[in-house]
Formats: structure tokens, C-alpha cells, sequence
């Protein structure tokens, strides 16, 4: 393993749920409470340096009961060149603290996570919708939501004020 | 209340002179509330506004002079020379949303080249175009955009709805697409495929062509938008509402 996973398991232990390494994919699983905790470490150890957050992503999985959503970073360190997977397995509702306080980029991100998938940020600054209207329903991208016809609202849009 | 009049008292548009049904997009398909929503009366989608190539019209057809407010009748002949001259210098407005915006700009560049139709000068602001070609899939969030910049282009105006999706919302029958952008403006040409290769477009704005030289809009017999008729029927709805929620109060 490299240097990179040596100093985070170092400093996380078990709380390292899981490690992956995919032809040089290095992916870590931590839990939701460990969120803000390792991405910080990610950022701001000397071994790792993880400068940029290069993407924020939600999926839903409903095969898997106890945790359906998962999120994803994808971290880039620029000082060295390598990059990192952080994942992490949520309930329904669940929120994780928002980490737009260390990359200002996962302001839209995480606001897309949210209207896509529902899940929450606690500490975002400005968790409204992004790609849909004000008054949409539901969140499209889970795998319950319809994929056809008049559901959240398709064309409900209220056009007054705005044509 | 008759046609003539509905029109006289609303300014410069093309009125049956028969008293009877609106010529042009007036029954094209639009939003209509149902169920307390606003959503696109589908099932209402009609075809007709569509003009062929070769297609001409006598002065009947014409629909008569053009009434200007206060009475002022434009001759017929007059207004088939402003449409021969607009038909050459047709300036669509600068604006695309999806990949057909592609193909679009494949027919301004040098191989298909539409400045030689006089459309090459494609105006980034809507007060200085003389149309739209909506280029793509329109999203409900990019709807009123789209709306917005129609009304801001002055008339007379045209539309060229271009590819599937602008068409009809093609497979995105989704939560997110606008089924067809002829529910919420009045659409002059269709022009099929996905996306229409250059060439298609072009026949479709050939089309156009001949529309502006007849001087027939989509919006002829309309006077207002859909999309403002829906909002105007929304806000007598809510008036309507409000005395009777006041009564139950006091």
C-alpha cells in the first residue's frame, strides 16, 4: 500500500471501514460520523494534501437495506499528484456535515446531492435546489422516483415574475 | 365578443375576415391548468400553421388588409413587399440550448453557409432579432427563459422549433423537460430529427422563408401568448378564490 493509505490508516485505524485499490484507484470507506474528520485530515496532512475536491456525489443503491445512499468524494492532490476516493453508507435522512468550509467547490455539489438524492448537509450555506424549480417535489435521481410523466411537479412552475 | 374586434382592440395582427376561427396557431397545443396545475394540453396537439414549400396564398387567404389600431387598413400589397424584404434579411436570434445548437451552428459556418439567405447575422439580443430557432431539449427550469426572450423579439416575429426534443420533449417524458416548446410559444416550423442535419434545417428555414414572405405568423389569430393565457386564467382564478376565503373568515 502506498504512502498516501499508510498515513491515513495511521491516523484513522478502524475507523477505516474499508480499502480499495483498483489498478491504482485508491478508495477509502469511513463512517458518516468520520466524514468532516477525515477530509479534513485529507486536506491538511503533509503526507496527503489534498488540495482540490475535484467531485461531491450521492448514489442511491436500494439493494442495499440498512444504508440505500452513499456518498462520494473525489480528492486530487495537486503537491503530489495523487487522488483518493472517500465513501461513505447513509440512511434515509441522514445528513453529514457540510465540507464547503474546506473546498468552497462542494458548495453546488453538495446542493445537487441534496436535490437529487435527499441527502442533507448540516452547515451548508445556501442548501436550495439547483437544477430544478423552486417548487419541485421528491428526489428525482433515487431509483423509486418515476422516470416518466407528471411527477414533482413537471410543469407546475408558478411563470408569474419570470417571463 | 367577434374576432374583428377582439383584434382591432389589441393592435397590429392578421384577423379572419369570415368571423370564424382564428387562422394560424391559434388551436395549437398549450399549457392549460387541469387539476389545479399548469401542464401542456397534450392531447389537444393539432396540425395546422404548417406551411409547405411551394405554398401560396390569394389575397382572401390573405386574410385582407392588415387593420392597424384606430381603424387604418395596410394594404395587402404593401405588406407582401415588407415581406419580401424581411425574407432577406431574416436575423434569428443568437441562442441554443442542446446539441442541435451544434447543427445550427454547422449551417452558419462556411459549408452550408445561410448568409447567403441573408440569416448569417445572428443577433445576441432579442430587440434586435427578428426570430428564434430553438435549438434543442428545453428544461421547465430554462422555460421561461425561452419565454422571456420570445416576447422580448419584436414583431413581427417567427419560430422555428428545431430537433425532437424542442418538437415534442422526444424520450424525455421526464420530471424535467418541456413536452414540446409549442406549449409554451407559437411555433411557425417544425423541422424532425435528432438532431436535423444542416440540410434540414435549412429546408426548415426555407420554410420560414415563405412564411415571411406571406407575412403569416404563428401567432396570427393568437394576439397573446399561451403561456400568458394560463397565467391570466390563474390570476382570475385566484381572485376569484380570494372574496369567498374572506367570507369564511369573517
Amino acid at each position: 500500500m502506498s504512502a498516501l493509505m499508510d498515513a491515513i490508516t495511521a491516523a484513522f485505524g478502524a475507523r477505516i471501514l474499508e480499502t480499495g485499490d483498483f489498478r491504482g484507484d485508491l478508495t477509502i470507506s469511513v463512517a458518516p460520523e468520520a466524514w468532516l474528520e477525515v477530509l479534513t485530515f485529507c486536506r491538511d496532512n503533509e503526507a496527503t494534501k489534498f488540495d482540490m475536491l475535484d467531485c461531491l456525489l450521492g448514489d442511491h443503491l436500494p439493494e442495499r437495506a440498512a444504508a440505500p445512499f452513499a456518498l462520494v468524494a473525489q480528492l486530487v492532490s495537486h503537491t503530489y499528484g495523487h487522488r483518493l476516493r472517500v465513501k461513505t453508507a447513509l440512511t434515509e435522512g441522514q445528513a453529514v456535515p457540510s465540507v464547503t468550509s474546506l473546498w468552497p467547490s462542494a458548495n453546488f455539489d453538495e446542493r445537487e446531492a441534496w436535490e437529487m438524492y435527499g441527502i442533507g448537509f448540516t452547515g451548508h450555506p445556501n442548501l436550495i435546489r439547483l437544477l430544478t424549480t423552486e417548487d419541485f417535489e421528491g428526489f428525482p435521481m433515487r431509483k423509486d422516483f418515476p422516470l416518466e410523466g407528471t411527477v414533482g411537479g413537471r410543469v407546475r412552475t408558478d411563470l408569474r415574475g419570470k417571463i | 365578443m367577434g374576432m374583428r374586434e377582439t383584434i382591432l382592440g389589441d393592435g397590429f395582427y392578421r384577423y379572419d375576415p369570415e368571423g370564424g376561427r382564428p387562422r394560424g396557431a391559434a388551436d395549437r397545443p398549450h399549457l392549460m391548468v387541469r387539476d389545479g396545475l399548469l401542464q401542456p394540453a397534450l392531447e389537444e396537439r393539432t396540425a395546422s400553421g404548417i406551411c409547405l414549400p411551394g405554398e401560396s396564398l390569394d389575397d382572401d387567404e390573405m386574410g385582407g388588409p392588415v387593420q392597424f389600431p384606430g381603424g387604418i387598413a395596410m394594404p395587402v400589397q404593401i405588406e407582401r413587399v415588407l415581406g419580401f424584404g424581411r425574407s432577406f434579411s431574416f436575423w434569428p436570434l443568437l441562442f441554443g440550448l442542446a446539441c442541435c445548437a451544434i447543427e445550427m451552428m454547422a449551417l452558419g459556418g462556411s459549408r452550408f453557409d445561410m448568409s447567403r439567405f441573408g440569416m448569417e447575422a445572428m443577433r445576441a439580443s432579442p430587440r434586435q432579432a427578428d426570430g428564434m430557432i430553438v435549438a434543442g431539449w428545453c428544461s421547465i427550469k430554462m422555460a421561461p427563459r425561452v419565454v422571456r426572450l420570445y416576447e422580448q423579439i419584436p414583431d413581427p416575429k417567427w419560430v422555428l422549433a428545431m430537433g425532437s426534443c424542442a418538437i415534442s420533449g422526444n424520450v424525455w417524458d421526464t420530471y424535467n423537460i418541456v413536452q414540446g416548446i409549442d406549449s409554451l410559444i407559437p411555433v411557425d416550423v417544425y423541422v424532425p430529427g435528432c438532431p436535423p442535419r444542416p440540410e434540414a434545417l435549412w429546408q426548415g428555414l426555407e420554410m420560414l422563408r415563405e412564411r415571411v414572405k406571406q407575412s403569416r405568423h404563428a401567432y396570427d389569430g393568437l394576439r397573446r401568448i399561451p403561456a400568458r393565457d394560463v397565467l391570466a386564467a390563474q390570476t382570475a382564478a385566484a381572485e376569484a378564490c380570494a372574496p369567498a376565503a374572506g367570507e369564511v373568515k369573517a
